[in-house]
Parts: C-alpha cells; structure tokens; sequence
C-alpha cells in the first residue's frame, strides 16, 4: 500500500483581490496575490475572480463556501470582502492595504503594469508577505 | 456632458483579464482621457452608492477579458447604458498562435494586443462622446 503523506498535506485557501481599478492599490491587491499563487504557495492558494463571482460564477462562490478565504482590498470600501460574505459566507481573514501602506500611495492614480517602479515591487512583496502570513494562519487553523 | 465609463473585468485567472485590464487603462489614461474615465468594477459590483451613482444611466464600455462578460453584466445591472462591450479574447483570436503572456505579466505581443483592443475602445469612446456633446 501506498504512504501517505498526511503531513504534507496543504488546504487549499482561497485569495480574492478587489484589484480596484481606479486607483494603484487595486493594481498591487492583483499583483501580490498572483504572486502567491504563482511564487510563494503555489498549489495551495487559489485565487478567485471577483467580476466572475459576482457574475454568477458558480464554481468561485462553491469554492468560497467549502474553503476558507482571504480577501485583500485595497481601500476601507472593503469589495473584495463584502462580495465574498454576500454570496458564501464570512471570510476567514482580510489584508486591508491602508492599513499597512501609506494611503496616499495605495489612492494614488493607477499606472500600467509596464510603469511600475521598484518601490511599487517592494510594496507588492510586502503584501504577499501578509496574504501569506494569513494563509499559514488558517491553515494552521483549519 | 459627463465622460463616457470605461469598466474593464481585470479578471485575475488568466491573460485575458490583464489584457482588458491594461487596455481599459491605456484608453482611460493615454488616449482619451478628456472623454472617459475607469470605473471600478469592484464597488459597482457591490452596489458602493457612489459608484452605482455614477454609472446609473450614464453611457458606458465594458472591456472584458473573457465571453462571460462579467463587466458588462455588472454595468447593465448597475443601470448603466452600455453602449459597447469589447472582449480581449476576440483580440487574440485574431492573433492565433501567438503567446500573449499570462494573468501575471504580458509578452511583447501581448502588450501589441492590448494597444490594439485599446485603439479599438478609444475610437468608439471619440464616436459616443461625439453623439452627446
């Protein structure tokens, strides 16, 4: 028979970001949770569409109702969360960027991805560092 | 005459969302940003008063990344007049076998694509500002 390796088994967690468009923040919520699904837990967090939750997307609200999940938004509007807990319940935990960030930077104008300076990649490590901090909480929780 | 709403679905799963994404920005910010303004998608989608304000009954493009249409749903529901709805997968349609990138970064013909997808939306945003003033 088979081990298994129950140690090393990984809950998926959900991350939705409001990647709000009118401002850089929703630009940063988007780029650090890719991040953490592409480079630091890969496998493990799923990022999930908001336009497609809201739309209907059946598969992203069943995911969001059978596992835990973060929302990271970008201002105190909260979207990110709040569609969340209208279609499947309370979130786990949120990463809110004004309240780590300065709020001038996260309200300031958006700019293209090809525009984007290094403090702007330092701001986005820094945000994967606290999804990631969340994730290893509920998991460790779960 | 208020500027026409550029919603794009900056879905974050695959290329096609980063597409519509930077194109709505480029349209918003570069080429005519006299004429439209984004709007974002997040806080119409949960019925944020002020942002349901703006779009309600207002002219409005949705740019969105794949043929589920997110945006557009989301404007029409909002009550905004949708005037056109552009898709970035028909942009790379027309460029089969080409790597446009991914949900993370776009490849040089990925950011060709999104030029394009944004000419297209800025020339229809030049024709509806043109029907209202």
């Amino acid at each position: 028979m088979a081990d298994i390796n129950i140690g090393a088994f990984k809950m998926q967690i959900g991350v939705i970001s409001c990647s709000g468009e009118e401002m850089l923040g929703g630009t940063l919520t988007r780029m650090a949770t890719r991040k953490v699904m592409e480079e630091l837990r890969p496998g493990q967090a799923i990022s999930l569409c908001l336009p497609l939750f809201l739309a209907g997307g059946e598969e992203e609200r069943n995911f969001a109702k059978n596992f835990p999940v973060i929302s990271v938004d970008a201002c105190e509007k909260h979207c990110a969360r709040k569609s969340t807990e209208k279609y499947s319940g309370r979130v786990r935990d949120c990463v809110v960027l004004t309240d780590f960030l300065d709020p001038e930077v996260i309200f300031s104008k958006t700019v293209s991805m090809k525009d984007l300076t290094e403090e702007h990649y330092h701001m986005v490590d820094k945000i994967a560092e606290e999804i990631c901090k969340k994730i290893d909480a509920a998991s460790a929780g779960s | 005459m208020s500027k026409v709403k550029v919603a794009a679905c900056s879905g974050i799963g695959k290329v096609f969302g980063l597409l519509s994404r930077e194109a709505g920005l480029k349209v918003t910010e570069e080429l005519c940003p006299e004429l439209c303004e984004a709007v974002c998608l997040a806080r119409v989608m949960t019925a944020d008063e002020d942002a349901k304000e703006s779009i309600e009954g207002k002219t409005c493009i949705a740019v969105d990344g794949c043929p589920k249409m997110c945006a557009a749903k989301t404007l029409e529901a909002a009550g905004g007049n949708v005037k056109a709805a552009f898709r970035a997968v028909d942009t790379m349609r027309a460029h089969r076998g080409e790597d446009a990138g991914t949900g993370t970064y776009l490849t040089e013909a990925g950011w060709n694509m999104a030029g394009e997808l944004a000419e297209q939306v800025s020339e229809k945003v030049k024709e509806l500002a043109k029907e209202e003033a």
